[in-house]
Order: C-alpha cells, then structure tokens, then sequence
C-alpha cells in the first residue's frame, strides 16, 4: 500500500486537531489574561523591549519621510503661514505684557500668605517608535525606560498638551496609554467654571467627560486642563477645548494630535503628599537638667572671666 | 554497475530547505511588526491596516500546510503581547478566521484574483465582527465601532499590494508552488 494515501488523511486529521486545540487554547488565554494578570503583564514587558529596538529602527524613516512631506507644506504655504505668525505675535505681545503683571502679582500674593507651591517637575523626553497597531487599543510604546527614571503612573506630554500617561515600563521602553484608549480616566477641571470631571476614553477620536456635577455651566470653547487629584498627574496641563457632538453631549477635543506625535516629555513628578513618615518617639522626653545646669554655670564662669 | 552514493544535502541547502518553510511564518511575523511601525504618521493619521490577517489569509489559501495552526496562534498571540490589550484576542480572532478561511479554502484557490480579494472582504468583516463582539463582551459594553471599520476598510482598500508582494515571495522562496 502507498503510504503517501494513508499519510494525506492522518495530516488532515492531526491539522484538525490542531486547529481545535489552538481555539481552545487562545479561548483559554482570553479566560486567564484577566485573572493572571502578572505573567502576562511581564510577559507582555518582555516582547515589548524586544521587538522597541527594532520598532525604533522602522520608526526612523517614517519620522524622516514626515518631515519631509511638512517640510513641503511648509514651503507651499510660507507666505501665508508668514503673515498669520505676525498677526499672531502682535497678538502674543500684548498677552506677554499681561501675562508679567499677573505673574508679579500672583509671586507677591505667594509670598504674603506663604503659599506652599508644588515642587519643580523634572522630565526625560523621547520619542514614540510604535503606534497603537490594534483598533481597540490607543498605546503607543516611548524609548524612555526604567534606565532613565520612567515608572507607572507619569503623566507624558508634547508640546502641545497631555498625551497619555504611562501604564508599563521596561529597562529602555515603557508603554504610553493615550487619552483616547477605552481604559484612560484622567481627573481634568473645565475652565472657567472650575468645575471638575473625569476624562474617559472610549476608542473614539474624543474621549467623553464623565462625573461633570453641572453641566449647563459648561459650553463649547471651554479649556480642558488636569485638575491634580490622586496625586498621579500634576495640576494645570493642558489637556483640550470642550466640544458638543451632533447628538448633544460634550466631549474633549484633545490638543495633542495622536496622529502626529513624535518627540514626547515624560513628567517625573513627586505628589507633596508623599513625604517620609515621621513617628513620634514612644516616650517623650525633656531636656536633660545636668547639662543645662553644667551650660548655666560655664556661661557664668566666662562672664565672670570677661569681667 | 557504478553505486551511487546516499544523497546528503549540503548545510546550506538544509538551512534553504529550512527557511523555505518557515518563510510564510516569519512573514507573518514581520507584518505584525509591521502593524506597530507607524506608518500612517506619514500622511498625519493613526490609522494601520491589519498586515497579519492579510498574511493568514493569504497562506492559507495558497500553502495552508506551511502556515500551520500553531503559526497563526503564535502571530495572534505575538500581536496581542505587543499591542498592551487584552491577552488571547487576536489569537482567538485568527485562529477563528484561519478555520473558516481552511473549510472554504477551495472556493477561492483557483479562482480569479477579484474573487480573491471578495474573499477577503468577507474574511475581514467576518475577523472584525469577532473582534467587537469579544471585546464588546469583555468590557461589558458595545464599544464603538468606527475605528475597527476603518481598520478594516483600509486592510481591504492594500490587500492588493500585500497579496502582489506574498505571490513575490511565493515565486521567489517557495519554487512548484
């Protein structure tokens, strides 16, 4: 009997057994990736610092293929862009005047009442080498690790606002969760109401204001910015202008431009609230008599001396 | 009567012989890779088209036998460690839609290339339906589904161009195909 006729047969059936089990298995791993969170997560590190140098190699001529083309924008429309920079530094003079009466004004009030500021914040910047790759997931990975001071929870920015903040961080590599992922909640204050709110992602363009207590003080055009609780964010980052949907409910339009993003600055913050514990000691004592009478009878001798 | 000798092959045919079967797997890694380079950045979007479906789907059609259910799972698993999402989705999703492209596998085989690329279409609605639906289960909420159907007309819009390049491949690497 041939045996390659009894071999066509058995790799089918091994090729459908195969298949069922690799189902089962990935069904198995969507079950467990909830539970066991832990080794996926590392897991998940490992692959990310493997495959970040080489996304950063890829990501080098897509950076230098888009300055190219906005090099060309910029060139197509320099005349325009020209005047619309002077309007605009005309425009700019007169807030930069007010804005140096308003900071002399705000530095003599902190130091009347003795206002305690929040600490200076420290940044590494980098650049972002991979996109969200997914439809349901807004991350992007930074070429700014452990190695240069990242950790979970910073809040990462470019220049034009808050871009996300970091969920994981290898050695060189950490994962950025943008504002626009399902998973992101940012505790933001709308100006100028000063009325506070959650910013929630829900893998639209414009993440969603949730917990807004008053609602019919807000109006488009209103300034997003951080508000600081949890002590996770600084306070006052820009975030994005108040827009209304055509079915009526607000929304964030965000300043920073994921599909734009390249260099960004990762924010090393320390909350005031995180100071070292300071126990009181469990016996309380005075100061020692013998030696406050010892100081008491020196200070006599020398004056006498002096005499 | 001269005896020949046993035929050996030679280490560089061996490792040949090696990458001829491994070539459709590896490439299927490189277009998940491919998936988190970020192209669309060139043209100011965020938009990336599913590479990996466009790979799975294509050697299954042309040679399921060396891209295995193993090798699928593993792009989907790969896929799913590097994206920061939910742990098994995109392996569940491609070795969902490997299995039905396999069972359906000899309507389009030899079929014109347009057929081909329906084929596709459906595949791609079937893959990204999937795809809400678990992750819609897993959140406890519909989620919405604009950014998946961009993803998703836009895989379809360069199938072509990835197909030209795997048949590229296919000639070049994998000669009596």
């Amino acid at each position: 009997m041939d045996p390659n006729r009894t071999a066509l047969p058995f790799r089918e059936f091994s090729h459908r057994i195969s298949l069922v089990f690799m189902l089962t298995l990935a069904a198995a791993l969507l079950l467990l990736g909830r539970a066991e969170t832990y080794v996926f997560d590392r897991a998940r590190q490992v692959v990310t610092d493997l495959a970040a140098p080489l996304l950063e190699v890829a990501s080098r001529p897509v950076a230098a293929a888009r300055r190219v083309i906005e090099r060309t924008d910029e060139y197509a429309y320099v005349f325009d862009e020209n005047e619309r920079l002077r309007a605009e530094n005309a425009r700019l003079l007169a807030w930069k005047e007010m804005a140096l009466n308003l900071e002399a004004r705000v530095a003599r009030y902190e130091a009347l009442l003795n206002v305690q500021i929040d600490p200076s914040i420290n940044y590494v910047t980098g650049r972002t080498v991979s996109d969200a790759g997914g439809p349901f997931v807004d991350t992007v990975l930074v070429n700014v690790g452990r190695d240069q001071g990242a950790k979970s929870g910073q809040a990462v920015v470019d220049t034009d606002g808050l871009v996300g903040r970091i969920v994981s961080t290898g050695p060189k590599a950490s994962r950025v969760l943008l504002l626009t992922d399902l998973n992101s909640r940012i505790p933001v204050v709308i100006e100028p109401a000063h009325y506070k709110a959650v910013l929630a992602g829900d893998n639209t363009e414009w993440p969603r204001l949730e917990y807004l207590t008053n609602i019919s003080a807000i109006s488009p055009g209103d300034r997003v910015v951080t508000s600081g609780d949890g002590g996770l964010i600084p306070q006052g980052l820009p975030v994005g202008l108040v827009i209304q949907t055509s079915d009526g409910n607000l929304r964030v339009q965000t300043f920073a431009d994921r599909g734009r993003l390249n260099f960004v600055r990762v924010l090393q913050y320390e909350f005031p609230s995180q100071v070292e514990r300071q126990d009181p000691p469990d016996v309380l004592k005075g100061p020692p008599i013998s030696s406050s009478a010892d100081s008491a009878a020196s200070a006599a001798t020398n004056s006498t001396g002096a005499e | 009567m001269v005896r020949l000798e046993p035929y050996s092959p030679t280490p560089a045919a061996r490792a040949g012989r090696v990458f001829m079967v491994v070539a459709p797997f590896v490439m299927g890694l490189v277009c998940v890779l491919l998936s988190f380079v970020p192209l669309g950045r060139i043209f100011g979007s965020s938009l990336t088209p599913a590479f990996a479906l466009m790979a799975i789907y294509y050697w299954a059609i042309v040679r399921p036998e060396m891209f295995p259910p193993l090798a699928v799972f593993t792009v989907g698993l790969v896929f799913d460690l590097l994206s920061g999402g939910i742990i098994g989705l995109w392996a569940f999703v491609y070795v969902l839609t490997y299995a039905v492209v396999i069972s359906q596998r000899l309507l389009v085989v030899n079929a014109p290339f347009t057929v081909f690329w329906f084929g596709f279409l459906i595949v791609a609605v079937f893959a990204g339906a999937v795809a809400w639906a678990v992750v819609s289960i897993y959140y406890g909420r519909p989620v919405p589904p604009s950014s998946l159907m961009q993803h998703m007309v836009l895989t379809v819009a360069i199938f072509p161009i990835f197909a030209m390049i795997f048949g590229r491949v296919q000639a070049r690497v994998l000669p009596g195909s």
